[in-house]
């Protein structure tokens, strides 16, 4: 369903020259699974994951999404994703109804079925509550949920969650939890990035563990602990990152990653 | 390109900024409210504006005996004022009225000049606007002078005698408006006293006035009474309120996009970046035309009033509104483009309200430029972008139609390049990376120049290669600035060595040094196949009578006027001068500098633009514009576009310095071609015939000359060219999205 291959991303930094935000990352994902992506702030999951919805090109390596590339086939990929991060923002002045309509068109879904699939969206989310409120008017949760029901609309066969609990309390991000698990249920694809633990522990299937724009480890849970002889999973991780930066000392603070190009 | 989600994008956009308070109160209210406010001020304000009375001192006799009369209740007589209610304009205080504080002095000439000096005073220090002094013996010499006309005397001189003398001070604006309005009654004066002195001689009074001029307004039969101020005013007005209006929906439905996190979900949806941008450009163009049309609008319905009271301005010509309906188009989607891709480069709204300034410094004179009567409507400027199409507006309002007609590809051409090449530019900031997720930078320039070369790859960047060829346009202008025309053959020779050398050869090189990895790939230095070579003199060779032809008719459409002078001299100084000098200087040293320049440094940067066509046009235009004659400039746009394209193809520099050698080489030959040579030659007076300013090929040899270069060009075409990395990935996208298609 989405392969990853020798994934690199390269750019330029008016101080440093040239700088590493993906180096070489390969990992496999399929139907029904959740994958996590695990990694402190700046280590490369938000240009991964926007190489994978063609927001950005990669400097080299490849990326198929259902059989389509991220590079030679964008238009296509993004019909097969569903991508949600801390980036992707509602419409201050569109109510959410009108939000999820109108992506829900460039899809190009029929009126019918546009509409049929909106009422059962709006009711499997519990969205009664923003389909007649502008966005500026919204709660966070409530515009986190708009962004899930965007995402879903054209019932995509892979998902993409970008940090998409960060901000939320703790009853919205478990709604959210909730909405992924069902939709490895229902057969889909989900890539889920995230630098909690505790989500990755409960919610994936495979582990890829990056830093530094390296794909440090990647395996379920289980294979990750009998590897690493570590029950206690933040522990595994942080010896990971420890051992890397000892090999590989950083030269410069680490750069905010995915968000320069 | 899905014309579907266009559609989509366009109605989201409406909408949203429909719903954006500021929007709909800068388009639709302000209008509304804004003019009749400035009409209702203007209004308040014209009644403070109304003309003044000044006053006048009067020195002198107030009894002017049998003169007509000058004065009538103590004011200047109404009759003497084109309309005489401006009598009151004139507050007349006679000198002789006031109390006096000392006795008059006796002698009559110091009397008078103490009352002068006195009058000086009193203008000086604004107790009086002006004065008027009038001689104490003035009538009684003009009634010397009329019995002398009477009595036929032989001797009508009126001497030496003093005249009236007008006090006033340039210093003193008011001052100023009391001397028009003295010496306009004045002249009256003058006039009534001529034909009283005719009269009195029994002469007709028509002596005085052997014709009146009449005159007559042709532009009122045909309702463009008054144009021409309004072909100037309307189509400023046109540009900068399309203007305004693009820019701050632009600012919104970009920067504004970007600020508020919405850009990315939709760079994730399935429309594609040209769809995005075609979608935002139809609604800033909507914007900007409904701006546009409601200032001018409400702007002319509050006007009609405070017209009014100006009847010499005349109403707006009648068709106006046809005219500036069909420009507004164009304007609109010029600055629609500009102002969305600036907006796209913007990271937040603030940073995209400073661009405002930028663009407005730019536009300004370019609308300001064309309001100037001696700016008129030639190919030169209707090259010019937004001049051209201001003038060609200023041209139609003016009821000059075919004018307009004839230069209507140009600016048309010009308009819709321009246009074009904004989308362009807003739809690269769409795809580049560098400028959707920018990130704030401190403003380091060491730093930025140190990344410049440090970073470097192996051919400039395509902002290099503009910037490249800005430096050659910029030195040349200075150059040509600083540069007198030379004298003889060896000032000539240096004068073009300079430009070549200097002017071209030098940033070339330098910014390859510095800003490319590799000089070699970038200045095209490989060896080329075999053929390719002898392939290119011998389509310079067949193109040659299509260049000569198409030459000649650009000239014919557009004459060149004002350079005979210079050209004269410059062919003066070179007929002299041995032939192959000429060809060394003329044709082979611009072969080797422009080369290096145009088809070395700035098209290698222009292929990183991902299409080798777009990277051939841009280089051409660059090479055209550096040639100082328009009508020059035309045809080696052309040239350029050739031999870019056989430099792409062959992947060589070689082959173009050829081409280019040989072009300029056969066209120095065909200017000092003479009958005798033809004669010597009855091969080339098969080809060729003798017309007034040199020879023309005939029209079967232009066609067979056609022919060939479109053999050899296949034949170009048919080579295996090396594609740039952005090429190659155009490329793979264009196979990508076919695939798609065919699944």
């Amino acid at each position: 369903m989405i392969h990853v291959h020798g994934l690199t991303k390269h750019y330029t930094d008016l101080r440093r020259g040239k700088i590493v935000a993906l180096e070489g990352v390969d990992f496999h994902a399929r139907s029904g699974q959740i994958y996590g992506l695990l990694g402190p702030n700046g280590a490369g999951k938000t240009t991964a994951l926007r190489i994978l919805s063609t927001v950005l090109r990669p400097t080299s390596g490849t990326a198929a999404i259902n059989g389509f590339d991220v590079v030679t086939q964008p238009a296509a990929v993004r019909r097969q994703i569903g991508f949600m991060s801390a980036n992707t923002a509602v419409y201050d002045r569109m109510t959410g109804w009108e939000m999820v309509e109108y992506f829900g068109r460039l899809y190009g879904i029929p009126d019918d079925e546009l509409r049929e699939r909106m009422e059962h969206l709006f009711q499997r989310l519990k969205m009664d509550d923003t389909r007649d409120v502008l966005g500026a008017k919204m709660s966070t949760g409530m515009k986190q949920k708009v962004s899930v029901a965007r995402a879903l609309v054209h019932d995509p066969p892979v998902l993409i969650f970008d940090e998409a609990t960060s901000g939320l309390d703790v009853l919205v991000a478990r709604a959210l939890l909730n909405t992924v698990a069902e939709l490895r249920e229902h057969g889909k694809c989900v890539i889920y990035s995230t630098h909690i633990m505790r989500e990755v522990e409960k919610l994936c299937d495979r582990i890829g563990i990056i830093h530094r724009g390296h794909l440090l480890a990647e395996g379920t849970l289980e294979e990750l602990r009998d590897r690493y002889r570590e029950r206690d999973f933040e522990e595994l991780f942080f010896r990971l990152i420890t051992a890397h930066d000892e090999a590989h000392p950083p030269q410069a603070a680490p750069a905010t990653a995915g968000t320069q190009a | 390109m899905n014309v579907r989600n266009v559609k989509l994008i366009l109605g989201r956009e409406i909408r949203d900024q429909l719903r954006d308070r500021r929007t709909m109160f800068m388009i639709f209210v302000l209008p509304i409210l804004l003019y009749p406010l400035l009409g209702l001020s203007f209004l308040q304000i014209s009644q403070f504006m109304q003309e003044q009375p000044t006053r006048v001192l009067v020195v002198g006799a107030r009894d002017l005996g049998e003169l007509p009369a000058l004065f009538e209740n103590d004011r200047f007589a109404a009759g003497l004022f084109k309309e005489p209610e401006r009598a009151r304009l004139l507050e007349v205080k006679f000198e002789s009225d006031e109390p006096r504080d000392e006795p008059p002095l006796a002698d009559p000439q110091r009397r008078e000049e103490a009352s002068r000096e006195k009058a000086e005073r009193r203008v000086q220090t604004r107790e009086f606007d002006a004065a008027l002094c009038i001689p104490p013996d003035f009538s009684e010499r003009l009634s010397l002078f009329r019995q002398a006309m009477k009595d036929r005397a032989a001797n009508t001189e009126l001497g030496d005698a003093p005249n009236p003398l007008i006090v006033y001070s340039t210093a003193h604006e008011r001052s100023m408006i009391a001397f028009a309005r003295l010496s306009e009654v004045l002249g009256a004066w003058k006039e009534q006293i001529v034909e009283s002195h005719l009269q009195a001689s029994r002469m007709p009074v028509a002596a005085a006035r052997p014709f009146a001029a009449e005159r007559i307004d042709v532009a009122g039969d045909s309702g463009l009474r008054g144009a021409a101020t309004w072909a100037k005013i309307l189509p400023m007005l046109l540009v900068l309120w399309a203007m305004t209006g693009a820019f701050y929906p632009a600012v919104d439905l970009c920067a504004g996009e970007k600020e508020r996190g919405t850009l990315e979900t939709l760079l994730s949806s399935p429309a594609q970046r040209s769809e995005i941008v075609l979608g935002k450009l139809a609604t800033i163009m909507l914007f900007s035309m409904a701006t546009a049309a409601l200032n001018l609008i409400a702007m002319g319905v509050t006007g009609w009033a405070v017209v009014a009271q100006f009847p010499a301005l005349g109403s707006p010509p009648p068709y106006a509104v046809v005219w500036l309906a069909l420009a507004m188009l164009p304007v609109a989607a010029l600055f629609s483009a500009l102002s969305l891709a600036l907006a796209a480069f913007a990271r937040s709204s603030k940073e995209g309200q400073y661009y405002l300034m930028p663009l407005m410094l730019v536009t300004m004179p370019l609308v300001v430029m064309p309001m100037s009567p001696s700016m008129e409507l030639n190919l030169g400027t209707s090259l010019i972008p937004v001049t051209g199409l201001v003038l060609l507006l200023r041209s139609v309002l003016e009821g000059g139609y075919w004018q307009g007609l004839q230069f209507l590809p140009p600016v048309a051409a010009v308009t819709l390049g321009c246009c074009w090449l904004a989308i362009r530019w807003a739809v690269e900031q769409f795809n580049a990376e560098s400028v959707l997720f920018r990130e704030s930078e401190r403003l380091d320039v060491g730093l930025w120049l140190r990344h410049l070369h440090r970073d470097r790859q192996p051919t400039p960047t395509v902002a290099e290669a503009v910037f490249c060829g800005v430096v050659i346009l910029a030195v040349r202008f200075f150059m040509g600035l600083a540069m007198k025309p030379p004298e003889d053959f060896d000032g000539f020779v240096m004068l073009t060595l300079a430009s070549q050398l200097v002017v071209i050869l030098t940033p070339a090189l330098l910014m390859t040094a510095v800003l490319a990895g590799s000089a070699k790939q970038t200045l095209l230095l490989r060896r080329p196949r075999a053929l390719a070579v002898p392939a290119a003199a011998l389509l310079a060779v067949v193109l040659h009578p299509v260049a000569v032809q198409l030459a000649s008719a650009v000239q014919r459409l557009y004459p060149i006027t004002g350079m005979e002078a210079f050209a004269k001299h410059i062919e003066a100084l070179t007929k002299d001068a041995p032939f192959w000098q000429i060809l060394l200087l003329m044709a082979l040293t611009p072969a080797i500098c422009e080369e290096l320049a145009f088809r070395g440094c700035i098209l290698s940067g222009f292929r990183h633009l991902g299409h080798k066509w777009r990277a051939i046009i841009y280089s051409a235009l660059f090479f055209g514009v550096t040639h100082a004659i328009l009508q020059q400039s035309l045809i080696a746009a052309l040239v350029g576009v050739v031999i870019g394209y056989i430099a792409v193809q062959t992947g060589s520099i070689l082959p173009g310095m050829v081409f280019h050698a040989v072009h300029n080489g056969l066209m120095l030959s065909i200017s000092r071609l003479t009958p005798a040579t033809v004669e010597r030659w009855p091969l080339l007076g098969t080809l060729m015939y003798r017309v007034d300013d040199g020879w023309s090929y005939h029209w079967g040899t232009v066609v067979l000359g056609g022919l060939a270069a479109a053999l050899l060009w296949l034949w170009f075409g048919r080579l295996a060219y090396t594609k740039s990395p952005e090429e190659e990935l155009q490329e793979a996208i264009e196979r990508g999205s076919e695939e798609k298609d065919e699944d």
